[in-house]
């Protein structure tokens, strides 16, 4: 019996120890898990920069639970160890994480950085064009200002020029008048005097190229309409021959006869009748506009 | 024969007695695990872990509590664990707050970057006008 009993005790213990070295080394969930962390962060670059500490305790409590594992001990134990290297390991993580975000941080300030200079000097462009357009605005107002004092002087000077040629300012602009002594009696044909008025008006109208003339003619009303008619056509265009004779293009010159219409005194008496018979020329303004009757 | 009897007396004696001091006894009072554990709750807490993570930090505070318990018991071993854990378990708390505010600036910052590319873009196609 004894001599049995030893061989098989043997062979027992034998393959127990066998058992032990073929199996699997034994496995719990939470130990894995931490160790799937710890593998997972422990060559991470920003962990070693700010997680070195957490980590080491996590690998030390990770082998520790490891041993405990392999040694068969309690697993609440073992768990309690797993438990501790699984929280280092995540602080580790998360300590990596932040300072990759840290980095970030540091890269974004810089962009923001950057962008408040662009904008400052995105803005001092924009001011100093707002301050060049509005110098070159200031000029141009200036310049018109000078244009429109030159344009008004220039007006005056024309106005002067035609008082001296004893053109009357009426509500139709500019009136000059040439009155019936400047005519030959019942005769179209103008006068020395007046002749000498209306070359003076030529040359006016020749320095100043935008102006023309309307030559209208009147008569009293002594005789036929039909005649008075005719005679105020004719007397208007002698004027405007006159005109021409001294160099007026014809198309500056319009010509109308009015007869007895339009008196500007009364024809019961001499003196009225004489201011009735008269050629009155109205003078354009600087654009060539004439007020019409 | 009686040598070899007193023999295995002695290593029985020996052995039980490194039994006994391994596993019997209380151990000593946890005291550094316990002000470790409280610095840890109290440093998560000033860092503001009560919005980021509040599971996390109730938990280092509910181990706290039961280690104080367990050592009213003199269970010294046992709370020790619970006090290791309550200081992982905060620790945690204030790693994930403080990762979050982090994320938080990070993306408050690309925020205004964006907002000011889109004003910088803007104005220069309105100044082209």
């Amino acid at each position: 019996m004894r001599t049995r009993i030893l061989p098989l005790s043997a062979a027992i213990g034998v393959s127990v120890l066998l058992t032990a070295c073929a199996s699997a080394p034994p496995e719990n969930e939470l130990v894995t898990e931490a160790r799937e962390i710890y593998q997972s962060i422990e060559n991470d670059p920003n962990v070693a920069r700010t997680g070195a500490t957490p980590l080491r305790e996590a690998k030390n409590h990770l082998e520790r639970a490891q041993e405990m594992l392999e040694e068969g001990e309690e697993d609440r134990l073992v768990e309690h160890e797993a438990y501790l290297a699984r929280g280092y390991a995540q602080i580790a993580e998360t300590r990596g994480e932040r300072n990759k975000i840290q980095q970030e941080i540091e890269s974004a300030k810089n962009r923001r950085d950057e962008l408040r200079l662009e904008m400052r000097s995105a803005e001092a462009r924009q001011a100093q064009s707002r301050a060049q357009r509005a110098m070159s605005e200031a000029e141009r107002a200036q310049n018109e200002a000078k244009l429109a004092q030159q344009e008004a002087e220039e007006l005056r000077k024309q106005m002067q020029e035609l008082k001296e040629l004893q053109a009357q300012q009426t509500d139709r602009g500019m009136v000059l008048t040439l009155g019936d002594v400047l005519f030959d009696l019942n005769q179209a044909e103008l006068q020395g005097t007046g002749i000498t008025a209306v070359e003076k008006l030529a040359e006016f109208m020749k320095e100043y190229e935008d102006r023309r003339v309307k030559v209208e003619g009147y008569t009293d009303s002594t005789g036929s309409e039909a005649y008075n008619q005719q005679l105020s056509e004719r007397r208007a265009q002698a004027v405007k021959d006159v005109l021409m004779n001294n160099g007026v293009a014809s198309d500056r010159v319009e010509v109308q006869g009015y007869g007895e219409a339009y008196p500007v005194a009364s024809n019961d008496d001499p003196s009225g009748r004489q201011r009735n018979r008269r050629v009155e020329i109205v003078i354009s303004d600087e654009n060539g506009n004439i007020e019409s009757r | 024969m009686k040598p070899h009897f007193y023999k295995g007396r002695v290593f029985l004696v020996l052995g039980l007695s490194a039994l006994m001091a391994a596993c019997a006894g209380p151990g000593p009072r946890p005291e550094g695990e316990m002000q470790s554990a409280r610095s840890a709750i109290e440093a998560a807490e000033a860092d503001n872990a009560r919005e980021y993570e509040p599971v996390m930090l109730k938990r280092a505070q509910d181990k706290l509590a039961e280690a104080e318990e367990l050592l009213e018991d003199r269970e010294n071993r046992e709370a020790k664990r619970k006090l290791d854990e309550a200081k992982v378990d905060a620790e945690l708390a204030s790693a994930r707050t403080e990762t979050e505010q982090a994320r938080v600036a990070v993306e408050e910052l690309n925020r205004n970057i964006e907002a000011m590319r889109e004003r910088i873009n803007g104005e220069q196609a309105g100044g082209q006008q």
